[in-house]
C-alpha cells in the first residue's frame, strides 16, 4: 500500500517536472519572439504598487494591442527578485515599474538598459527636470518617470484651525496641544525618509551624488539639535502604524505624510487639510522632504524587443497616463503638460505636490544609498529615542557609513 | 479515603485553573488579531481598545473569502503541501529505515554531519539555490519549490523517524522472516504499519512548514495565480500602498485554521510519534 | 538486491536531496566567498582568494564580541527556560484525570500554527507598542505611565525572549509530552511501592528517561535559536522602525555589517565564518550527549 503511494508520487512528480519543462519552453519562445516574427509581442512588466495604479497602467498599455500585449505582473519583493534573475532572459521581466532610488544599484549591476536606447532626449522634453534628474545615474537616463510623490503637511481641519506657517509656530502649537495621549503633531521622526525633511533646510544631506555621506557635517548636527526640540511632544515610537493611527483616530492634529495615506484618512472621515510645509525659522527654508519618482525601467534582456519597448515608452510619454493616474489615484504626473488639464490642476493635493517639486530633493539613487538607510536610522534612534549626544552619534554614524561603503567594494 | 479524594480534587482544580490561565495568556496575541479583524477601519491599532471594536464588522472575512483569491491561494497551498509531504516521506522513510536497521560504513559520521549541517545560516542560500534550479528549468515551477522544501525538511524527518524505527524491535522482523516473508513484505506489512505514528507526525511537521513558508515561494514563483496562502498573506501587508491590517488579520486567522484542525485530528498520533524520537533500543 | 548495497540505495534519494538543497548552498557560498561578487562585479566576478576573509576579520571588531556573547546568552537562557517550563507543563498535562487535556494541547499549539512574521508583527504592534499596545494600555488603566518596551536594550532583549518562547513552547511541549508517553508506567509503580515521593520520581525516573528521547529535538532547536534572525530584526531593527535598542546577535550583526552592502563575496565569507564558529562551539558544549545519540 505504501509502495503504491510511492509509485504514484513518483509518477506525479515526473509529470510535474515534465509539464513545467513544457511550460518553460512555451514561455521562452514567447519571450524571444522579437521583431522579426509576425504575431503579438509580449512585454512583461513587474510591479509592486497600489492596485489602482496597476490597473490604470494596464488599461493604458492595453491600448497598444493587439500587436503588443503588455502584461503587468505583481511581484512581491521586487528588488530582491531582480537581483536574482537580473540577466536571465527566461525569468527576468522586460521592464519593471518602481521607485527611482534603486536604479543606481541595478544599473551598476549591469542589468538595466538606458531608456535613451529606445527614445530620444527630445521625446522627454515635457518631463519635469526634477524627475529626469532622479532618473539619471552616471550620466545615463535609466527610468522613464511617470509620476512622483512627496510628502505634505496634513492636518485635521476640525482640530487645527490654522496650520502653522513656521516651525516655531508648530512647536508652540505642539506645546499647547499635546497632552494625555493627544498630540499636536506626530511624524515618523526617526525614519530617515521623513527625517530628511528637517535636514535639507539646513543644507545637510545624508549622502551626495559623489557618494560622500554627510552625517557628521556641522549642518547635520545643527538640524538634528533643532529637530530634537520637537521630539518630546511626539510619540516615542515614531513608526508608521503608530503615527498614522493617531492621525486617523483624531488623536494627532497634524502629521506629515504621502498621498498614499489619503484614501484611508478620508475613509476614517477626517476633514483633511493640506498646507505647505512649515518654514524653518533658523534658515528661512521650508521643510523639504525626499521625493520618490515612480517610473519604468528597461532590462537589458529586453533589448531584443526594441520596437515593442519603444512603443510602450512612447505610450507612457503621452499625457494620457498622467491624467488618468491623477484622476484615479491622486498621483502627481511627471509630464508637465498634464497640468494643463483641468482635472489635474484642480486637484488640491496634486497642486501641493507640484509646488514642492521645485525645491524637493529626490532620493539619492546611487548604490551607496542602500547602506545609508540603516546607518542614518541607527543614528536617529540613538539621538531621538535614547538621548544620545548628537555630535558623538553623528561622528560614529559617519564612520560607520564610510566603512560600509568601503565594504561594498 | 475521602481525604485523598479531596486532595485529588483540589489538585485537579488547581491544574485546570493553571491551564486555563496559561491558555488565555498564550492566546492573547491571537485574540488581539481576532479583534483587529473585526474592525472596519484600516487600523492595526486602536487608541481605545475594546475587544469588540466600535466599528464591528464581519466584512473583512467576507472580503478575504470572496473578493480576494483566497480559495486559489488555499488550493495552491494544499496541492503544494500534499506533494511535498509525499515527496518528503518518499525520500525520508527509506533513509530512516536504512539508518536505523542497517549498520553500514559511515553511518555514525553521516548522522553527526547531517545534524551539524543545520548550523549553517541559510540567509544566503537563496542565490545558491537559484543557480542550482535555473539550469534545471525549475524556477517558477512548483516542482522546484517541492524540491527545496523536501531538502530542507529531510534531515529533521530522517532523525525523527530513525529514532522511532530504533524502538521497533528487530525480533518482529526476524519473526516475519522465519514465517517466510521476503524483505519487501517485511517492510511494507510489518514495519511501516508499526511506524505509522511517526510517519503521520513527520507528515504534519512538513505540512506546517510548507503551509507557512513564504520566502522561497515569493522569490521563486511569479504570477498572482500561483500564490500560496503564505504569499497571499504577505502581499496583504507588503508595501505602504497595499497594507490593510484588518484584512491581513482576518486572513492570518483563516490561514491558521486548517493547521489547527489537522493538529486536533492527529492528537492521538502526535504523542506516540514524537515519543520515541530517540529511545534507545 | 545486494544486501551490502541496500542501505545506500535506500538512503540515496534522501542524501541526494540533502546534497542539493543543503550541501550545495554551503559549497556555493564557500566558492562565492573567495570571489569579489558585489554590485560592481555582479556577473563578472573573479577569484580573489582569501581577501574577503581578511576583510571579514575586521568585522569581528568591537561590535562582534558583544554580539557573540549576547547570542550565546540568548541561546542558553531561551533553551533552559524552554525546556524547564515545557517539562513542567507537559508533566502537568499528564496529570491523572485531566479531562480537557486535548483541548488545552490544541490551544497551546496555536503559536505554531501562525507564520512567524505574523506573530512577531502582532507582538510588536499589539502588545509592545508604546501608544496602543496592550501592555501600556493596562499600565494606563492602573494609572501608571507608558513604558517604551523596545527602546531600552535590556527590556528589548526580554521582550524578544518572550516572543521567542511563545513561539517555541508548542514544539517543546509536544516533544516532551510525547516522550513522557513512552516511559513505562511500571517504573513509577515500583517506585511508589519502594516509597518514593513525587520529587524523587521526577528526578530519578522521568528526567533520565527523557533525556535521550528529546535530545535531537533540543539540539535542533538550539541551532535554530542561535540562528534566530527574524524576531530581533523585525522587533527592533527593521528599516523604518528602528527602536534604538542595541541587541544585536551574531546574525543580525552580520546582516547589518555585511549583507546590506550587497557585497556577496564578503557576506558569504562572514556566513562561512559564523558556520565555523557554531561548528566549533557546539561539539565542545554537547560532545557527550551527541555520542550517546548517534549510536
Amino acid at each position: 500500500m505504501k509502495n503504491a503511494k510511492k509509485t504514484m508520487a513518483f509518477l506525479l512528480t515526473a509529470c510535474m517536472i515534465g509539464s513545467s519543462f513544457v511550460g518553460c519552453q512555451k514561455k521562452s519562445t514567447a519571450a524571444t519572439s522579437g521583431d522579426t516574427k509576425k504575431g503579438p509581442v509580449t512585454i512583461t512588466i513587474w510591479q509592486e504598487t497600489d492596485a489602482t495604479v496597476a490597473k490604470t497602467l494596464q488599461s493604458e498599455l492595453d491600448k497598444l494591442g493587439p500587436d503588443i500585449v503588455v502584461k503587468l505582473e505583481r511581484k512581491e519583493k521586487l528588488g530582491d527578485a531582480l537581483k536574482l534573475v537580473g540577466n536571465d532572459p527566461k525569468s527576468a521581466p522586460d521592464m519593471y515599474f518602481f521607485a527611482h532610488d534603486k536604479l543606481g544599484t541595478f544599473a551598476q549591476m549591469g542589468i538595466l538598459s538606458p531608456i535613451t536606447n529606445f527614445i530620444s532626449k527630445d521625446d522627454m522634453k515635457d518631463l519635469m527636470p526634477m524627475t529626469v534628474n532622479a532618473a539619471t545615474f552616471k550620466g545615463e537616463i535609466y527610468q522613464l518617470p511617470v509620476y512622483f510623490e512627496t510628502q505634505m503637511f496634513m492636518y485635521n481641519k476640525k482640530l487645527m484651525k490654522t496650520p502653522p506657517k513656521t516651525t516655531d509656530d508648530l512647536l508652540k502649537y505642539m506645546k499647547e496641544n499635546t497632552k494625555g495621549g493627544t498630540y499636536g503633531f506626530a511624524e515618523q521622526h526617526s525614519t530617515a525618509y521623513y527625517a530628511s525633511a528637517w535636514m535639507h533646510p539646513y543644507g545637510a544631506f545624508i549622502i551626495n551624488d559623489k557618494a560622500e555621506p554627510g552625517l557628521n557635517s556641522q549642518q547635520m548636527i545643527e538640524s538634528l539639535a533643532y529637530h530634537k526640540q520637537f521630539i518630546p511632544y511626539m510619540p516615542a515610537d515614531g513608526e508608521f502604524n503608530t503615527v498614522t493611527t493617531l492621525f486617523k483616530d483624531g488623536k494627532a492634529h497634524s502629521t506629515i505624510g504621502g498621498p498614499w495615506l489619503v484614501p484611508d484618512i478620508k475613509a476614517a472621515k477626517i476633514d483633511l487639510g493640506i498646507a505647505p510645509m512649515p518654514i524653518v525659522n533658523t534658515t528661512g527654508k521650508p521643510l523639504t522632504p525626499y521625493s520618490g519618482v515612480q517610473g519604468i525601467c528597461v532590462l537589458k534582456t529586453a533589448e531584443s524587443k526594441k520596437a515593442a519597448v519603444t512603443a510602450v515608452l512612447k505610450q507612457l510619454l503621452k499625457t494620457d497616463i498622467g491624467i488618468s493616474l491623477a484622476k484615479t489615484a491622486n498621483c502627481a504626473p511627471a509630464n508637465s503638460k498634464c497640468y494643463d488639464n483641468a482635472d489635474v490642476s484642480g486637484n488640491e493635493m496634486i497642486n501641493a505636490m507640484k509646488k514642492t517639486a521645485e525645491s524637493v530633493v529626490p532620493m539619492p539613487n546611487i548604490p551607496e544609498m542602500d547602506v545609508m538607510w540603516t546607518v542614518t536610522e541607527g543614528m536617529l534612534a540613538a539621538i531621538n529615542k535614547n538621548n544620545g549626544d548628537i555630535k558623538t552619534q553623528c561622528v560614529k554614524a559617519q564612520k560607520d557609513a564610510l566603512s560600509k561603503i568601503e565594504a561594498m567594494k | 479515603m475521602s481525604k485523598r479524594k479531596t486532595k485529588r480534587t483540589i489538585r485537579l482544580t488547581l491544574t485546570n485553573l493553571f491551564f486555563i490561565i496559561v491558555c488565555i495568556a498564550c492566546l492573547i496575541p491571537i485574540l488581539y488579531a481576532f479583534s483587529v479583524s473585526l474592525n472596519s477601519g484600516n487600523n492595526f491599532l486602536s487608541s481605545s481598545f475594546f475587544f469588540i471594536p466600535k466599528q464591528f464588522t464581519l466584512n473583512n472575512y467576507k472580503t478575504i473569502l470572496f473578493d480576494r483569491p483566497f480559495f486559489v491561494w488555499l488550493k495552491n497551498s494544499v496541492l503544494l503541501a500534499l506533494f511535498t509531504v509525499i515527496a518528503a516521506l518518499g525520500v525520508g522513510v527509506p533513509a530512516a529505515y536504512a539508518f536505523s536497521r542497517q549498520r553500514f560504513k559511515g553511518r555514525k559520521s553521516l548522522l553527526y554531519i547531517l545534524l551539524l549541517l543545520n548550523a549553517f545560516p541559510s540567509i544566503l542560500s537563496m542565490f545558491a539555490l537559484y543557480r542550482l534550479l535555473k539550469p534545471m528549468g525549475l524556477i517558477n515551477s512548483y516542482t522546484g519549490l517541492i524540491l527545496i522544501y523536501t531538502g530542507t525538511m529531510t534531515i529533521f524527518s530522517l532523525w525523527n523517524m530513525k529514532g522511532y524505527f530504533d524502538t521497533i524491535p528487530e525480533e518482529i522482523e526476524e519473526a516475519g522472516k522465519i514465517d517466510g516473508a521476503n524483505d519487501f513484505q517485511i517492510i511494507t506489512k510489518i514495519v511501516l504499519p508499526l511506524a505509522r505514528p511517526t510517519i503521520i507526525v513527520t507528515a504534519v511537521m512538513v505540512l506546517i512548514f510548507v503551509w507557512n513558508e513564504y520566502i522561497f515561494a515569493i522569490n521563486f514563483m511569479t504570477g498572482a495565480e500561483k500564490y500560496t496562502l503564505a504569499v497571499g498573506l504577505y502581499s496583504l501587508q507588503a508595501t505602504d500602498y497595499t497594507r490593510n491590517w484588518p484584512l491581513f488579520s482576518a486572513a492570518s486567522l483563516l490561514a491558521s485554521i486548517p493547521t489547527l484542525f489537522i493538529f486536533y485530528l492527529i492528537q492521538k498520533q502526535m504523542t506516540s510519534g514524537l515519543t520515541a524520537g530517540g529511545v534507545k533500543g | 538486491m545486494n544486501k551490502k548495497l541496500r542501505p545506500y540505495a535506500y538512503s540515496l534519494p534522501a542524501l541526494a536531496v540533502i546534497g542539493f538543497i543543503i550541501l550545495f548552498p554551503i559549497f556555493y557560498t564557500g566558492y562565492i566567498s573567495c570571489t569579489n561578487m558585489n554590485i560592481y562585479h555582479w556577473f563578472n566576478f573573479r577569484w580573489i582568494g582569501a581577501d574577503n576573509y581578511k576583510k571579514a576579520l575586521f568585522v569581528f571588531d568591537s561590535g562582534f564580541l558583544p554580539a557573540l556573547l549576547r547570542t550565546i546568552m540568548w541561546t542558553v537562557i531561551n533553551m533552559v527556560v524552554q525546556v524547564i517550563v515545557a517539562f513542567f507543563i507537559a508533566v502537568l498535562l499528564n496529570s491523572e484525570g485531566l479531562k480537557m487535556k486535548n483541548l488545552y494541547k490544541t490551544i497551546l499549539m496555536f503559536p505554531w500554527a501562525m507564520p512567524a512574521y505574523v506573530s512577531i508583527l502582532l507582538w510588536r504592534m499589539g502588545i509592545y507598542n508604546t501608544e496602543f499596545g496592550l501592555l501600556n494600555q493596562w499600565l494606563k488603566q492602573l494609572g501608571l505611565g507608558p513604558v517604551n518596551w523596545l527602546s531600552n536594550s535590556s527590556s528589548a532583549f526580554l521582550a524578544c525572549m518572550v516572543v521567542n518562547l511563545w513561539m517555541a513552547f508548542p514544539f517543546m511541549i509536544m516533544t516532551i509530552d510525547g516522550a513522557l508517553q513512552s516511559i513505562d508506567k511500571s517504573f513509577y509503580e515500583s517506585a511508589t511501592l519502594d516509597g518514593a515521593n513525587w520529587f524523587n520520581k521526577i528526578t530519578k525516573i522521568t528526567v533520565p528517561s527523557l533525556r535521550p528521547i528529546i535530545a535531537p529535538a533540543v539540539i535542533l532547536t538550539t541551532f535554530t535559536t542561535f540562528k534566530q534572525f527574524d524576531i530581533i530584526f523585525l522587533m527592533t531593527q527593521q528599516q523604518g522602525s528602528n527602536t534604538g535598542a542595541n541587541i544585536h546577535t551574531v546574525i543580525t550583526y552580520a546582516y547589518e555589517k555585511a549583507f546590506i552592502t550587497n557585497n556577496y563575496g564578503y557576506s558569504s565569507a562572514i556566513s562561512i565564518l559564523i558556520f565555523v564558529i557554531i561548528m566549533i562551539v557546539f561539539p565542545i558544549v554537547s560532545g557527550k550527549i551527541m555520542k550517546e545519540e548517534v549510536d
